[in-house]
This record gives structure tokens, C-alpha cells and sequence, in this order.
């Protein structure tokens, strides 16, 4: 990875993978990188990552987006394990500290995107199977229903409305402490 | 989610940019819309369910409600500005659901999925917060106990539980001593059986007479655990111990009811006064006059603990019982009192666990909660507001339209 030290540089350059996006844009990664997804985890375990890996359902522009996400979160995964045998260190604490402090201000600023891209964000994060990127997007989406009315959500969302009046209404007295 | 193979065809993905959504199944797969919804409390998840047919059907279905339930850990309160409610509230002590306690009834600390509420009167009541359904237990005692001195002037206490066998809810009605020194009064102890939904059978239930202990039981120190109502032994001793009269009895002895049977079980020894003078207990003479109103007794997710609360040291002991038969007690937690904690609490008033470790512990005075992790040695508040009593709830809001909404 990036930023290894010079010893392991041969190590990591042999460790590269190529992941090609949908519309064929090749990305070279550290296999670190790559393995937070679970997904390409398990295409390297099962040796079929010669050649790159296909990415079909991953547009170059979300990719590029995802690598970036995840090459800050694979560096901070090796300064945890750097640190862990130090862990009564006061100092190393404090280093960790403001690491965790400085990937939560990569995080807010990461989620500041359109809801079109969040939502490609969160697609490519459940196909890739990479955990922390589909808990950090399904959040956001989360948040950002909190306190609205179903008439808002349908709204925001683009969702048709199929219930009839009656069973909404139905919904409306059964739940209507809900709607309090 | 499926598992894409590399082979796996691109999924229809083209996302609805001001257009709107070709499926009503919104526009996310059901598989992520789940984790979304998952994340929200259940008061929204209520609401939403008026927004599609899909996301209604998805957040209705059990396989939704229970992990749902493990994930927004719910507690029954009764707050201290509000007696005529008991609210149901997550783990920030935000509200989700209120229902009403217009008679201002005390909030008996239980880990159900029904809330119990009694007075010192006679009365008792048993709500259901999920269908907000309420059961109002007959105040007249049982024949036996008619024409007893308790009756007339009553000072009831209050136990609740549920028998796993049959799924019948109990609850244990306690007519205290009516003097602080009555010595050769009696406590008296009645069961009425709750049938369960069917209200029609308890308009019929009556209480029925149990026999008292030979000891005095502290009735208000009252907490069950699985079927067994546990009780501190009775203030009465407390004195005579610090009075330096011999009993044989000590602060932290243990009575317990079984609930199921409806008998007595043998006394159990707590864990401290054998050790009390020795190595093992760091502690002062004069502790020991401290011992009986710093004890708590505790549900930990099923076991008994007893909980010390030794301010004076700064340290909060919590004993959980191994084995009943051989009395054998583990110290499992030594907690640090936090700086933080009110400087006029003395003991904990209630204390309990959350399926993750986390440990809630409610102070009487202050009527303020702090949920305790061990693992990170870290306290954080349960909300601002004062709590007249917590109790855990088991029950699921989500689940009780199931059967209706079909």
C-alpha cells in the first residue's frame, strides 16, 4: 500500500490489483485496498484476479469514488494494527485519536453528494460487499428520512403511493401514535 | 445480499433521476432498503408504513420485527414530570410511545413485554404497550385475608413475572406489617394468575391466599428473575443487627418466592457478610452497619445479582448468583463510581443489563439513569429528564399489526 514503508515496497507492488469499471476504465490498486471489499477478497483467495477484475455494475466515475473511500479506510485499518501493541501508550492513543477524529471528517465530507450518487455509492457498496461503506451510505439515507411524513418520503423518493385511501387510513389509525 | 459472482449480470440499476421509480418496491433492492429502515426507531417505521405497500409489507413482517427489536433496545419509564403516562423510550431516553397512567400508578421494574403498575392501595395494573390494552386487577383480596388487620390499613408491594411453561403472567400482592416494629404481625402474600390477551377470563381471576414467610421480607426490594420473586431481608433486622441484638439472620440474606409453584424457597446467603471481616473484603468495622440499605437486588439477563453499592470506597460491586442450591456467588463486576454520578446517591435504585453487556444503573434520588460499558469503561446519561422508575421492555412495537394488516 501507499503508504508502507520502503521495505515493503516490492512486497505491495507485487500486490496490485486492476479493477476495471463498467464502462472499461482500468483502476490499479493495493491488494489492502482492494480486500475491504469482500467480494474481490474472495476473488483473490479463489486466484481469478489475473487480468483485473470486472466490475460490470460499477460506473468509473462511482469507482473512483469507492477506491478513494476505501484506500483512506485501508490505512487506517494498518495504523490500527501499527499501534494495537502500544495500546497503554498515552501518545499512541492520542494518535489514534485524532486519526478516528480525521477519518470521521473524511466520512461527512465523503457523504456530500447528490442523492443520484449516494445511491450508486450504496449499490456498488452492497455488490462489492464492503461493509463500512454500505453502513456509512444506508445511514445517510436513513438520516434523511428521519422526522418526515410518508407524503415527503414518496416525494423525496419518487415513490408511487399503491395503498388505497382506505388501508391507509386503515395504517393511519392503527399506528397513530406514530403520527403524533 | 446475493453473492455476485464476477459472471453475475448488471442488475437493473438506473436510478430514478426525477423520473419516477419503474417499481414501487422503491428504489433501493429490498436487501439495502432493509438496512436502511432497520436503522430507524420504531415510531418512524410505524409511520412509514403509509408511505407503499412494499415498505408497509417489509416493515410488518416478523423476519423485520425482531431484529429491529435487537437493535433499538426499548425500556418502560415513568417520569417524574409526567406520573399520568408511562412512556415507552430508547436508549437516548427519547420518548417513542406514551400511555396513559392517569392514576399516576408506580412502575414496578420488570423485564417484559408488559408493564405492571400498583399502588400502595390495593391496586395494581397491567398494560400492554404494544396494544396499549389495559387489565385492572381486583382489589379484593383473597377470602382468607378479608378480615385482617393488613387489609384494612394497607401498605401493598408488588412482584410481577411471567411462567415460561405455560406463558401465564403472575403477580405477587404483598400486605406489609402495618408498625415499623411489628414483630408479631404478619406479612401476607396472594397470587392472582393472568390469563394472558383474553381479558374476559381475569375479570373473573381472584386472588388467592399464599402462605407467609417465617421471616419478614424488605417488600419493596422485590425483583424477579425468571419465575422466582427475590426479596432483601426486612429493615426489622436491619436494626436489630446494627442494635447489636444476635440474630442469626444477616444484612444480605436473600428470600425468594417461586412463582410458578407458588411456595417459598430456602434462604439464600448473600456473598458478603461471611467475608466481611476478612482479606477478602478491604473494608471498615463500621461498613457493616452500611451493608443493608447499599444493596440492590438485580436481573442480569437472567441471573441474580446482588449490587453493593460502597460509595464511601467508590467502587460498585455487582455479585451474580452461579448456582442456587449451593449458594455460589461470582463477583463479576467491580465498577468505579464515576465522578460524574450525583454526590447524594448512596445506592442504585434499580440495575440492569442490556443484551450487548451494557450495564443501566437508575439512582433513587436524583431519579437519573447511566448506562455503564464494561468494555470500554465508559458511562453515558440516559436522557435529562428524571425517572421515577425504568423498567426493560421485551415486547415489540412493530409486531401488532401482523395479524391485522394482511
Amino acid at each position: 500500500m501507499a503508504s508502507a514503508g520502503s521495505g515493503d515496497e516490492k512486497a505491495a507492488a507485487a500486490a496490485m490489483i486492476t479493477l476495471i469499471s463498467s464502462d472499461n476504465e482500468k483502476f490499479e490498486v493495493t491488494e489492502a485496498t482492494a480486500t475491504l471489499s469482500q467480494t474481490i477478497r474472495h476473488m483473490i483467495e479463489d486466484g481469478c484476479t489475473d487480468g483485473g477484475v470486472p466490475l460490470p455494475n460499477v460506473t468509473s466515475k462511482i469507482l473512483a469514488r469507492v477506491i478513494e473511500y476505501c484506500k483512506k479506510h485501508a490505512t487506517a485499518a494498518a495504523g490500527e494494527e501499527g499501534s494495537s501493541s502500544s495500546f497503554s501508550d498515552a501518545a499512541f492513543l492520542e494518535v489514534d485519536r485524532a486519526f478516528l477524529e480525521e477519518l470521521e471528517e473524511f466520512d461527512d465530507a465523503f457523504l456530500e453528494v447528490d442523492r443520484a450518487t449516494l445511491f450508486d455509492l450504496i449499490l456498488a457498496a452492497n455488490y462489492l460487499d464492503i461493509k463500512g461503506l454500505l453502513n456509512l451510505t444506508c445511514q445517510k439515507v436513513a438520516d434523511s428520512v428521519k422526522g418526515k411524513t410518508p407524503e415527503q418520503i414518496r416525494e423525496m423518493y419518487n415513490i408511487v403511493n399503491d395503498l388505497t385511501p382506505e388501508e391507509e387510513a386503515e395504517i393511519r389509525r392503527e399506528t397513530q401514535w406514530a403520527f403524533e | 445480499m446475493a453473492s455476485p459472482g464476477t459472471s453475475s449480470s448488471p442488475p437493473s440499476r438506473s436510478l430514478p433521476h426525477g423520473t419516477p421509480a419503474a417499481s414501487n418496491a422503491g428504489v433501493l433492492p429490498a436487501d439495502v432498503l432493509f438496512d436502511v429502515l432497520l436503522r430507524l426507531p420504531a415510531k418512524e417505521i410505524c409511520r412509514l408504513r403509509a408511505v407503499c405497500r412494499a415498505w408497509r409489507s417489509l416493515t410488518v413482517d416478523h423476519l423485520f420485527a425482531s431484529p429491529h427489536a435487537a437493535r433499538h433496545p426499548l425500556f418502560l419509564a415513568s417520569f417524574r414530570d409526567d406520573r399520568a403516562h408511562i412512556c415507552v423510550v430508547d436508549l437516548c431516553g427519547t420518548v417513542v410511545k406514551r400511555i396513559p397512567n392517569a392514576e399516576g400508578h408506580q412502575l414496578l421494574h420488570t423485564r417484559l413485554d408488559l408493564a405492571c403498575v400498583a399502588t400502595a392501595r390495593y391496586g395494581c395494573r397491567v398494560l400492554n404497550p404494544a396494544t396499549g390494552s389495559v387489565e385492572i386487577l381486583p382489589e379484593r383480596p383473597a377470602d382468607d385475608h378479608l378480615n385482617r388487620d393488613n387489609f384494612r390499613k394497607p401498605n401493598t408491594s408488588f412482584a410481577f413475572g411471567r411462567i415460561a411453561t405455560t406463558g401465564e403472567y403472575k403477580v405477587l400482592r404483598i400486605f406489609d406489617r402495618l408498625s415499623l416494629h411489628g414483630f408479631n404481625e404478619q406479612q401476607l402474600f396472594e397470587v392472582l394468575t393472568i390469563q394472558g390477551a383474553s381479558s374476559s377470563s381475569s375479570g373473573r381471576a381472584q386472588w388467592r391466599a399464599r402462605q407467609s414467610h417465617d421471616r419478614f421480607v424488605e417488600a419493596s426490594s422485590a425483583i424477579v428473575v425468571g419465575e422466582v420473586v427475590y426479596f432483601k431481608v426486612d429493615r426489622l433486622y436491619d436494626a436489630r443487627i446494627l442494635a447489636g441484638i444476635n440474630t442469626s439472620i444477616k444484612p444480605d440474606n436473600i428470600i425468594s418466592f417461586d412463582l410458578e409453584r407458588e411456595e417459598w424457597k430456602g434462604v439464600l446467603r448473600g456473598p458478603i457478610a461471611d467475608i466481611f471481616f476478612t482479606d477478602e473484603y478491604d473494608d471498615h468495622l463500621e461498613d457493616y452497619c452500611f451493608l443493608w440499605p447499599e444493596l440492590t437486588l438485580a436481573d442480569l439477563r437472567g441471573s441474580l445479582s446482588l449490587v453493593l453499592y460502597r460509595k464511601s470506597r467508590r467502587i460498585m460491586d455487582l455479585w451474580v448468583l452461579k448456582d442456587f442450591d449451593t449458594g455460589l456467588w461470582v463477583k463479576e463486576y467491580v465498577i468505579q463510581i464515576e465522578l460524574n454520578f450525583p454526590t447524594t446517591e448512596w445506592r442504585v435504585r434499580s440495575l440492569f443489563m442490556l443484551e450487548d453487556g451494557r450495564i443501566g444503573i437508575h439512582f433513587p434520588k436524583t431519579g437519573l439513569v447511566f448506562i455503564y460499558d464494561p468494555r470500554t469503561n465508559t458511562y453515558v446519561q440516559m436522557g435529562r429528564r428524571h425517572l421515577e422508575a425504568v423498567a426493560m421492555y421485551t415486547g415489540n412495537l412493530l409486531s401488532l399489526q401482523v395479524g391485522d394488516m394482511v
